[in-house]
Protein backbone atom coordinates (compact mmCIF):
# COMPACT_ATOMS: atom_id res chain seq x y z
CA UNK A 1 0.00 0.00 0.00
CA UNK A 2 1.34 3.41 -0.88
CA UNK A 3 2.10 6.02 1.74
CA UNK A 4 -0.58 8.36 0.42
CA UNK A 5 -3.27 5.81 0.93
CA UNK A 6 -1.99 5.09 4.40
CA UNK A 7 -2.43 8.75 5.43
CA UNK A 8 -5.81 9.08 3.82
CA UNK A 9 -7.00 11.71 1.39
CA UNK A 10 -5.83 15.26 2.11
CA UNK A 11 -7.94 18.34 1.19
CA UNK A 12 -6.14 20.48 -1.41
CA UNK A 13 -5.13 23.96 -0.16
CA UNK A 14 -4.21 27.15 -1.94
CA UNK A 15 -1.04 28.89 -0.94
CA UNK A 16 -2.44 32.21 0.21
CA UNK A 17 0.84 33.90 1.10
CA UNK A 18 1.72 35.55 -2.25
CA UNK A 19 -1.87 36.72 -2.71
CA UNK A 20 -1.91 38.34 0.70
CA UNK A 21 1.46 39.96 -0.01
CA UNK A 22 0.21 41.50 -3.24
CA UNK A 23 -3.09 42.58 -1.70
CA UNK A 24 -1.32 44.32 1.17
CA UNK A 25 0.93 46.14 -1.28
CA UNK A 26 -2.13 47.31 -3.20
CA UNK A 27 -3.88 48.50 -0.06
CA UNK A 28 -0.84 50.44 1.10
CA UNK A 29 -0.46 51.97 -2.38
CA UNK A 30 -4.08 53.09 -2.56
CA UNK A 31 -4.08 54.42 1.01
CA UNK A 32 -1.00 56.55 0.40
CA UNK A 33 -1.95 57.73 -3.07
CA UNK A 34 -5.48 58.54 -1.97
CA UNK A 35 -4.20 60.78 0.82
CA UNK A 36 -1.71 62.56 -1.40
CA UNK A 37 -4.17 63.10 -4.23
CA UNK A 38 -7.05 64.21 -2.03
CA UNK A 39 -4.89 66.79 -0.29
CA UNK A 40 -4.00 68.30 -3.66
CA UNK A 41 -6.99 67.71 -5.83
CA UNK A 42 -10.55 68.70 -5.28
CA UNK A 43 -13.32 67.07 -7.25
CA UNK A 44 -13.78 69.39 -10.22
CA UNK A 45 -13.69 69.34 -14.01
CA UNK A 46 -10.87 71.43 -15.50
CA UNK A 47 -11.43 73.27 -18.81
CA UNK A 48 -11.54 71.08 -21.90
CA UNK A 49 -9.91 73.17 -24.62
CA UNK A 50 -10.10 73.12 -28.39
CA UNK A 51 -6.66 72.15 -29.73
CA UNK A 52 -5.06 72.37 -26.27
CA UNK A 53 -1.44 73.39 -25.79
CA UNK A 54 -1.30 71.86 -22.35
CA UNK A 55 1.80 70.02 -21.22
CA UNK A 56 2.36 67.58 -18.39
CA UNK A 57 3.79 69.09 -15.28
CA UNK A 58 6.38 67.59 -12.94
CA UNK A 59 5.19 66.76 -9.43
CA UNK A 60 8.11 68.26 -7.60
CA UNK A 61 7.91 71.49 -5.63
CA UNK A 62 4.46 72.53 -6.69
CA UNK A 63 1.47 74.02 -4.93
CA UNK A 64 -2.01 73.35 -6.27
CA UNK A 65 -4.58 76.07 -5.67
CA UNK A 66 -8.04 74.64 -6.28
CA UNK A 67 -11.05 76.81 -6.94
CA UNK A 68 -13.85 74.47 -6.04
CA UNK A 69 -17.33 74.59 -7.52
CA UNK A 70 -20.44 73.87 -5.55
CA UNK A 71 -20.40 70.31 -4.23
CA UNK A 72 -21.91 67.93 -6.71
CA UNK A 73 -23.92 65.03 -5.39
CA UNK A 74 -23.67 63.20 -8.69
CA UNK A 75 -20.22 64.02 -10.06
CA UNK A 76 -20.16 61.06 -12.50
CA UNK A 77 -23.26 62.22 -14.37
CA UNK A 78 -21.79 65.71 -14.63
CA UNK A 79 -18.63 64.29 -16.16
CA UNK A 80 -20.71 62.55 -18.81
CA UNK A 81 -22.79 65.62 -19.65
CA UNK A 82 -21.69 69.15 -20.50
CA UNK A 83 -19.62 70.37 -17.52
CA UNK A 84 -20.61 73.98 -18.22
CA UNK A 85 -24.22 73.22 -17.35
CA UNK A 86 -23.53 73.94 -13.70
CA UNK A 87 -23.70 76.88 -11.28
CA UNK A 88 -20.82 79.31 -11.81
CA UNK A 89 -20.31 80.21 -8.18
CA UNK A 90 -17.45 78.69 -6.22
CA UNK A 91 -17.63 77.44 -2.65
CA UNK A 92 -14.13 78.58 -1.82
CA UNK A 93 -10.46 78.02 -2.48
CA UNK A 94 -8.75 74.82 -1.36
CA UNK A 95 -5.06 74.94 -0.56
CA UNK A 96 -3.17 72.05 1.10
CA UNK A 97 -6.49 70.33 1.85
CA UNK A 98 -7.98 73.32 3.70
CA UNK A 99 -10.82 75.41 2.34
CA UNK A 100 -10.69 79.20 2.47
CA UNK A 101 -13.53 81.59 1.77
CA UNK A 102 -13.18 84.59 -0.51
CA UNK A 103 -12.80 86.95 2.45
CA UNK A 104 -9.77 84.88 3.55
CA UNK A 105 -7.78 85.26 0.34
CA UNK A 106 -5.14 87.27 2.22
CA UNK A 107 -4.36 84.05 4.11
CA UNK A 108 -3.71 82.30 0.80
CA UNK A 109 -1.42 85.15 -0.21
CA UNK A 110 0.47 84.80 3.10
CA UNK A 111 0.84 81.01 2.74
CA UNK A 112 2.07 81.31 -0.86
CA UNK A 113 4.45 84.11 0.05
CA UNK A 114 5.88 82.00 2.88
CA UNK A 115 6.22 78.95 0.59
CA UNK A 116 7.94 81.06 -2.08
CA UNK A 117 10.39 82.48 0.45
CA UNK A 118 11.26 79.05 1.84
CA UNK A 119 11.61 77.32 -1.52
CA UNK A 120 15.02 77.03 -3.21
CA UNK A 121 15.87 79.89 -5.57
CA UNK A 122 17.07 79.65 -9.14
CA UNK A 123 20.13 81.51 -10.46
CA UNK A 124 18.08 84.69 -10.95
CA UNK A 125 16.93 84.58 -7.33
CA UNK A 126 13.38 83.65 -8.26
CA UNK A 127 11.64 80.97 -6.15
CA UNK A 128 11.47 77.59 -7.85
CA UNK A 129 8.08 76.74 -6.39
CA UNK A 130 5.35 76.40 -9.03
CA UNK A 131 1.76 77.38 -8.44
CA UNK A 132 -0.91 75.47 -10.33
CA UNK A 133 -4.31 77.15 -10.58
CA UNK A 134 -6.89 74.40 -10.84
CA UNK A 135 -10.35 75.83 -11.37
CA UNK A 136 -13.56 74.26 -12.57
CA UNK A 137 -14.51 74.91 -16.21
CA UNK A 138 -17.98 76.15 -15.26
CA UNK A 139 -16.86 78.86 -12.82
CA UNK A 140 -17.51 82.52 -13.56
CA UNK A 141 -14.42 84.57 -14.29
CA UNK A 142 -15.25 86.73 -11.25
CA UNK A 143 -14.70 83.65 -9.06
CA UNK A 144 -11.25 82.88 -10.45
CA UNK A 145 -9.82 86.35 -11.02
CA UNK A 146 -9.55 87.28 -7.28
CA UNK A 147 -7.60 84.05 -6.75
CA UNK A 148 -5.17 85.01 -9.52
CA UNK A 149 -4.82 88.39 -7.86
CA UNK A 150 -4.09 86.69 -4.51
CA UNK A 151 -1.37 84.58 -6.16
CA UNK A 152 0.14 87.62 -7.86
CA UNK A 153 0.06 89.54 -4.55
CA UNK A 154 2.30 86.83 -3.07
CA UNK A 155 4.97 87.86 -5.55
CA UNK A 156 4.43 84.81 -7.75
CA UNK A 157 4.27 86.03 -11.32
CA UNK A 158 4.09 82.69 -13.09
CA UNK A 159 0.99 80.59 -12.65
CA UNK A 160 0.21 77.32 -14.39
CA UNK A 161 -3.39 77.03 -15.49
CA UNK A 162 -4.66 73.46 -15.27
CA UNK A 163 -6.68 72.16 -18.21
CA UNK A 164 -7.28 68.75 -19.75
CA UNK A 165 -4.60 67.29 -21.96
CA UNK A 166 -5.23 66.67 -25.67
CA UNK A 167 -7.50 63.66 -26.10
CA UNK A 168 -4.79 61.40 -27.53
CA UNK A 169 -2.51 62.05 -24.53
CA UNK A 170 -5.02 61.51 -21.72
CA UNK B 1 11.46 -21.12 31.87
CA UNK B 2 12.48 -18.20 29.86
CA UNK B 3 12.95 -14.82 31.48
CA UNK B 4 10.61 -12.05 30.46
CA UNK B 5 12.40 -9.08 28.85
CA UNK B 6 12.57 -5.73 30.72
CA UNK B 7 10.80 -3.93 27.91
CA UNK B 8 7.62 -5.75 27.00
CA UNK B 9 7.85 -4.59 23.33
CA UNK B 10 11.51 -5.43 22.94
CA UNK B 11 10.93 -8.86 21.54
CA UNK B 12 8.06 -7.85 19.34
CA UNK B 13 8.47 -7.29 15.65
CA UNK B 14 6.78 -4.40 13.92
CA UNK B 15 3.85 -6.60 13.10
CA UNK B 16 3.44 -7.50 16.72
CA UNK B 17 3.08 -3.88 18.02
CA UNK B 18 -0.48 -3.30 19.16
CA UNK B 19 -2.66 -1.32 16.77
CA UNK B 20 -3.28 1.69 19.03
CA UNK B 21 0.45 2.23 19.71
CA UNK B 22 1.30 2.01 16.01
CA UNK B 23 -1.25 4.70 15.03
CA UNK B 24 0.16 7.15 17.59
CA UNK B 25 3.68 6.59 16.35
CA UNK B 26 2.76 7.26 12.67
CA UNK B 27 0.72 10.38 13.38
CA UNK B 28 2.52 13.62 12.47
CA UNK B 29 2.61 16.43 15.01
CA UNK B 30 -0.41 18.72 14.68
CA UNK B 31 0.32 21.66 12.35
CA UNK B 32 -0.25 25.15 13.70
CA UNK B 33 -1.87 27.44 11.20
CA UNK B 34 -3.63 30.79 11.04
CA UNK B 35 -7.08 30.94 9.63
CA UNK B 36 -6.59 33.43 6.83
CA UNK B 37 -10.15 33.54 5.59
CA UNK B 38 -11.46 36.35 7.77
CA UNK B 39 -8.31 38.41 7.26
CA UNK B 40 -8.58 38.08 3.48
CA UNK B 41 -12.23 39.12 3.70
CA UNK B 42 -11.31 42.32 5.51
CA UNK B 43 -8.37 43.02 3.22
CA UNK B 44 -10.54 42.67 0.14
CA UNK B 45 -13.13 45.01 1.62
CA UNK B 46 -10.41 47.58 2.26
CA UNK B 47 -8.93 47.12 -1.20
CA UNK B 48 -12.29 47.58 -2.91
CA UNK B 49 -12.97 50.68 -0.81
CA UNK B 50 -9.68 52.34 -1.73
CA UNK B 51 -9.89 51.38 -5.39
CA UNK B 52 -13.35 52.91 -5.65
CA UNK B 53 -12.66 56.07 -3.68
CA UNK B 54 -9.29 56.89 -5.23
CA UNK B 55 -9.43 60.11 -7.17
CA UNK B 56 -6.70 60.58 -9.72
CA UNK B 57 -6.17 63.71 -11.75
CA UNK B 58 -5.99 61.78 -15.00
CA UNK B 59 -5.28 63.64 -18.20
CA UNK B 60 -4.61 67.04 -16.73
CA UNK B 61 -1.88 69.34 -17.95
CA UNK B 62 -0.93 72.97 -17.59
CA UNK B 63 -0.52 76.11 -19.67
CA UNK B 64 1.88 78.58 -18.15
CA UNK B 65 0.71 82.16 -17.72
CA UNK B 66 2.53 85.25 -16.53
CA UNK B 67 0.64 87.39 -14.05
CA UNK B 68 1.31 91.08 -13.74
CA UNK B 69 3.04 91.90 -10.46
CA UNK B 70 0.89 93.42 -7.75
CA UNK B 71 -2.45 92.09 -8.97
CA UNK B 72 -4.23 90.67 -11.93
CA UNK B 73 -5.06 94.03 -13.42
CA UNK B 74 -3.85 94.32 -16.95
CA UNK B 75 -3.08 98.01 -16.80
CA UNK B 76 0.61 98.78 -16.66
CA UNK B 77 2.47 102.02 -17.24
CA UNK B 78 5.21 100.28 -19.18
CA UNK B 79 2.99 98.60 -21.72
CA UNK B 80 3.45 99.73 -25.28
CA UNK B 81 0.53 101.27 -27.10
CA UNK B 82 -0.08 98.39 -29.48
CA UNK B 83 -2.27 96.05 -27.46
CA UNK B 84 -4.41 93.26 -28.73
CA UNK B 85 -7.53 92.95 -26.61
CA UNK B 86 -9.69 89.85 -26.80
CA UNK B 87 -13.14 90.62 -25.45
CA UNK B 88 -15.27 87.77 -24.14
CA UNK B 89 -18.92 88.38 -23.29
CA UNK B 90 -21.12 85.64 -21.94
CA UNK B 91 -24.01 84.61 -24.17
CA UNK B 92 -25.52 81.66 -22.35
CA UNK B 93 -24.40 78.77 -20.17
CA UNK B 94 -22.45 77.12 -22.97
CA UNK B 95 -21.23 79.95 -25.22
CA UNK B 96 -19.68 83.36 -25.22
CA UNK B 97 -19.24 86.11 -27.78
CA UNK B 98 -15.62 86.54 -28.92
CA UNK B 99 -14.48 89.82 -30.45
CA UNK B 100 -11.22 91.68 -30.92
CA UNK B 101 -11.47 95.16 -29.46
CA UNK B 102 -11.75 97.75 -32.22
CA UNK B 103 -13.41 95.31 -34.60
CA UNK B 104 -17.11 94.65 -34.80
CA UNK B 105 -16.66 91.20 -36.33
CA UNK B 106 -17.77 88.38 -34.12
CA UNK B 107 -15.45 85.39 -34.05
CA UNK B 108 -17.27 82.09 -34.29
CA UNK B 109 -15.17 79.89 -32.01
CA UNK B 110 -11.74 79.52 -30.48
CA UNK B 111 -10.27 77.76 -33.50
CA UNK B 112 -11.30 80.79 -35.55
CA UNK B 113 -9.86 83.06 -32.85
CA UNK B 114 -6.50 81.35 -33.23
CA UNK B 115 -6.65 81.89 -36.99
CA UNK B 116 -7.59 85.56 -36.53
CA UNK B 117 -4.76 86.09 -34.06
CA UNK B 118 -2.33 84.50 -36.52
CA UNK B 119 -3.61 86.76 -39.32
CA UNK B 120 -3.07 89.80 -37.12
CA UNK B 121 0.51 88.81 -36.37
CA UNK B 122 3.62 90.12 -38.06
CA UNK B 123 6.22 87.40 -37.78
CA UNK B 124 8.31 86.91 -40.95
CA UNK B 125 10.11 83.94 -39.40
CA UNK B 126 6.83 82.04 -39.53
CA UNK B 127 5.67 83.50 -42.84
CA UNK B 128 3.25 85.95 -41.30
CA UNK B 129 3.55 89.29 -43.04
CA UNK B 130 -0.03 90.55 -43.03
CA UNK B 131 -0.52 91.61 -39.43
CA UNK B 132 0.52 94.54 -37.33
CA UNK B 133 1.12 92.85 -33.99
CA UNK B 134 4.45 91.32 -33.09
CA UNK B 135 4.54 88.10 -31.02
CA UNK B 136 5.89 90.13 -28.08
CA UNK B 137 3.06 92.64 -28.14
CA UNK B 138 0.70 92.26 -25.21
CA UNK B 139 -2.47 90.30 -25.64
CA UNK B 140 -5.03 91.04 -22.98
CA UNK B 141 -8.01 88.81 -22.39
CA UNK B 142 -10.97 90.85 -21.19
CA UNK B 143 -13.83 88.65 -20.04
CA UNK B 144 -16.97 89.89 -18.38
CA UNK B 145 -17.78 88.61 -14.93
CA UNK B 146 -20.09 85.81 -16.01
CA UNK B 147 -17.86 84.35 -18.69
CA UNK B 148 -17.06 80.77 -17.78
CA UNK B 149 -13.48 79.87 -16.89
CA UNK B 150 -13.46 77.35 -19.75
CA UNK B 151 -13.83 80.19 -22.31
CA UNK B 152 -11.18 82.33 -20.62
CA UNK B 153 -8.63 79.50 -20.70
CA UNK B 154 -9.68 78.68 -24.26
CA UNK B 155 -8.91 82.26 -25.35
CA UNK B 156 -5.58 82.02 -23.54
CA UNK B 157 -4.85 78.72 -25.27
CA UNK B 158 -5.70 80.19 -28.68
CA UNK B 159 -3.26 83.06 -28.02
CA UNK B 160 -0.52 80.60 -27.03
CA UNK B 161 -1.27 78.51 -30.11
CA UNK B 162 -0.93 81.64 -32.28
CA UNK B 163 2.57 82.10 -30.75
CA UNK B 164 1.92 85.23 -28.73
CA UNK B 165 4.19 85.45 -25.72
CA UNK B 166 2.87 88.24 -23.55
CA UNK B 167 -0.67 87.28 -22.59
CA UNK B 168 -2.45 88.55 -19.52
CA UNK B 169 -5.89 88.75 -17.98
CA UNK B 170 -7.82 91.92 -17.30
CA UNK B 171 -10.09 92.60 -14.37
CA UNK B 172 -13.59 91.34 -14.96
CA UNK B 173 -15.63 93.83 -16.95
CA UNK B 174 -18.89 94.87 -15.33
CA UNK B 175 -21.67 94.89 -17.89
Amino acid sequence: MSKIHKRGSKTPEMNMTPMIDVTFQLIIFFMLVNNIVSSENVQLIPPDLSNPKTVLFEDENRIVVNVAPKIDEDFKSRQQGNPLNYPGEATGVVLFGKEYQYDQLDQITAILKDSAERSPKDKDGKPTVSVLLRADAALYYTEVQPVMAAIANAGITTVHLVALMPEDKR
Amino acid sequence: MTQAPDNPFEAMTTEEVPHHKKAKKDMEPAKMGLNFTSMIDVIFQLLIYFVLTSNFAVGEGVITAELPRGGAAAASTEMPDLKLNIVLSHLNVYDCIITIEGSSDRIANFTALKQTLEDLQFDPSHGRHSGAYKPDDPVIIKPDGETRWQHVVNAFNASIAARYKNISFAQARSE
